[in-house]
């Protein structure tokens, strides 16, 4: 069994002979961008750079994936906002939203999704990272990418601090939004599809319930991520930060092949509350424990994963590029030796 | 002079106008207060504040969430503004000045917004650098002001990891200057070790402190006063 072929069954539910350790988030690492003598600001902007710097974490340490894109503003971007990519930053810095599409609430009704969406900003380029990556290393591990969630992608082409004070006092201008929102979300999933993912990622990260009370969660948000889960082909996750206890019954049924649960999360009670069937991704700290962490922490924390019930060893979010390459080897031997014990 | 019942009635007033996020009500109960001759310092700690104070309560036992939270802001700066060119120079012996602002890479400003909300409460000279903040930026301002506190803000792993750098340069040239880094990537482990002087993983938690440390300068004040 290969890791394509884990991945694959653990999607579809089926018998594997370990969990497997993968992501569908961004993971790429600092150690292979230098090697590959690329820049990080420079992968954004550039297919085959997006393309190799993705394939290198499978390369070089087995990780059992290659994800594009590796920044949040690939929507955005394309529904209008201008994006900065810190040319000049010396480290790393992922690529922020300089320009918003809303700058009122009244502008709030006026946005309208592009007819030529899906040949705007970084998507073209993204399907062929998409394609290179796929012919690279496609046979071998699952290739996915991912999109933001409504809300997120509201958050990013307007005020957060409006949006969230909205959701309250205007629910159902936001509700218009986030509707529009889950279209232009689908029109570009379609294209990831086409140019060939095996899976897809709904990062609905601004909605957690260390924000959002589980009623607006219900009210608001479910409905357009339920409306993305109907338009996929694909396997597909959907991904929530912080404490999602109190969330995970509407999570598992907004019609996703998977959860994603980040570190906060109790996954044992998570694991009881959904039963063995459900697909569970998740959740150890991608920075405190896989990049600041000593070898056995990074151990440790994979064994819990495991034994919490996990479907697949999967990050709270992205992994951070610094991530010294020990630990990416301890983390993969690991779930090597423990992962089959279930 | 106000008698003590009308005074209780107008605290009351900006206490549930913050509670209840009405910017109205906190308007005119500020307003209030200073017609019927009140000390204004003492309507924003024992009206404003003490209104936060049970917002931030309702968060914990999560009755409120972020949205109710950033309304509640709005309505005690809705009274703050009325209020606070009436306060007397408080003298609590620090200086009180801050430089805030969230770091560069990270365009989330909701938590640093809240802290900031406490420092002007408090009456802090509070210089914002806004959001997406360059390093060396927090390094030259904290200079040019001679703040004796420094907050850091990130909402994104992604951008947390230029603060210790931003730490060791300012601690380099100013090793008394106080240090809070905050954000939900944050902890006390990375804050000791990046030298940190104090931590918040999240606006309720920033909040919190922030509440703390200004329910800390309140009592200072009610000492001085009853000496």
């Amino acid at each position: 069994m290969n890791s394509r072929e884990r991945v694959l069954k653990v999607f579809k539910g089926e018998q594997v002979d370990r969990v497997p350790c993968f992501s569908g988030m961004g993971n790429v690492t600092e150690a292979a961008i230098n090697q590959l003598g690329y820049k990080f600001a420079g992968i954004h902007l550039d297919a085959k750079m997006m393309a190799d710097t993705a394939a290198s974490t499978y390369k070089m340490f087995g990780f059992e994936c290659g994800v594009a894109p590796v920044d949040l503003c690939v929507e955005a971007e394309a529904l209008g906002c201008v994006i900065n990519v810190y040319p000049q930053a010396e480290g790393i810095l992922y690529p922020t939203i300089k320009e918003k599409l809303i700058h009122n609430e009244g502008e709030m009704d006026s946005v309208k999704i592009p007819s030529d969406l899906a040949s705007r900003g970084r998507v073209p380029l993204l399907m062929e990272a998409i394609r290179l990556m796929k012919s690279d290393i496609g046979s071998e591990v699952a290739v996915g990418s991912y999109v933001l969630g409504p809300f997120t992608l509201a958050g990013q082409i307007m005020e957060l601090n409006d949006l969230l004070k909205l959701s309250f006092k205007k629910p159902d201008k936001v509700a218009r939004l986030l509707d529009l929102m889950a279209d232009a979300i689908i029109i570009v999933a379609k294209e990831y599809e086409k140019a060939g993912i095996d899976y897809i990622t709904v990062r609905e990260m601004g909605a957690t319930s260390d924000v959002l009370s589980p009623r607006v969660f219900k009210n608001l948000i479910m409905p357009p991520l339920q409306k993305i889960s109907r338009e996929l082909k694909v396997s597909s996750v959907l991904h929530i930060c912080g404490k999602t206890n109190d969330i995970v019954i509407p999570m598992a049924e907004a019609g996703y092949t998977a959860i994603s649960v980040e570190q906060k999360n109790d996954v044992a009670e998570t694991r009881k509350k959904l039963g063995p069937g459900a697909v569970i991704f998740g959740n150890y700290d991608p920075y405190n424990v896989l990049v600041s962490g000593p070898e056995e922490l990074v151990r440790a924390t994979m064994r819990k994963c495991i034994d919490d019930g996990v479907s697949a060893i999967w990050p709270g979010c992205d992994i951070w590029p610094t991530v010294p390459p020990e630990n990416m080897k301890a983390m993969m031997d690991e779930t090597i030796k423990y992962g089959g014990k279930n | 002079m106000a008698d003590d019942a009308k005074k209780k009635e107008i605290f009351e007033k900006l206490r549930n106008g913050v509670i209840q996020y009405d910017e109205d009500a906190c308007r005119e109960g500020a307003q209030e207060a200073l017609d019927a001759g009140l000390d204004a310092n003492e309507a924003i700690f024992d009206g404003l504040v003490s209104g936060m104070e049970e917002v931030g309560r309702l968060f914990e036992a999560q009755e409120y969430f972020v949205p109710e939270i950033l309304m509640c802001a709005d309505a005690l700066y809705a009274g703050l503004d009325i209020l606070k060119p009436h306060c007397k120079q408080m003298d609590l012996g620090v200086k009180g000045s801050v430089v805030i602002g969230t770091v560069e890479g990270d365009v989330h400003d909701i938590g640093k917004n809240l802290v900031k909300m406490m420092f002007d409460v408090a009456g802090f000279n509070v210089y914002d650098l806004g959001r997406d903040v360059p390093l060396d930026k927090f390094v030259e301002e904290q200079l040019k002001t001679d703040s004796e506190l420094v907050c850091l803000s990130a909402m994104m792993t992604t951008s947390m990891v230029g603060m210790p750098k931003v730490i060791e340069k300012i601690k380099e040239k100013n090793p008394d200057c106080m240090i809070m880094i905050g954000g939900a990537p944050t902890s006390k482990e990375l804050a000791d070790k990046w030298g940190a002087d104090g931590y918040a993983e999240d606006a309720s938690n920033a909040l919190k402190e922030a509440i703390k440390m200004v329910a800390f300068l309140k009592k200072l004040r009610d000492e001085k006063l009853k000496k």
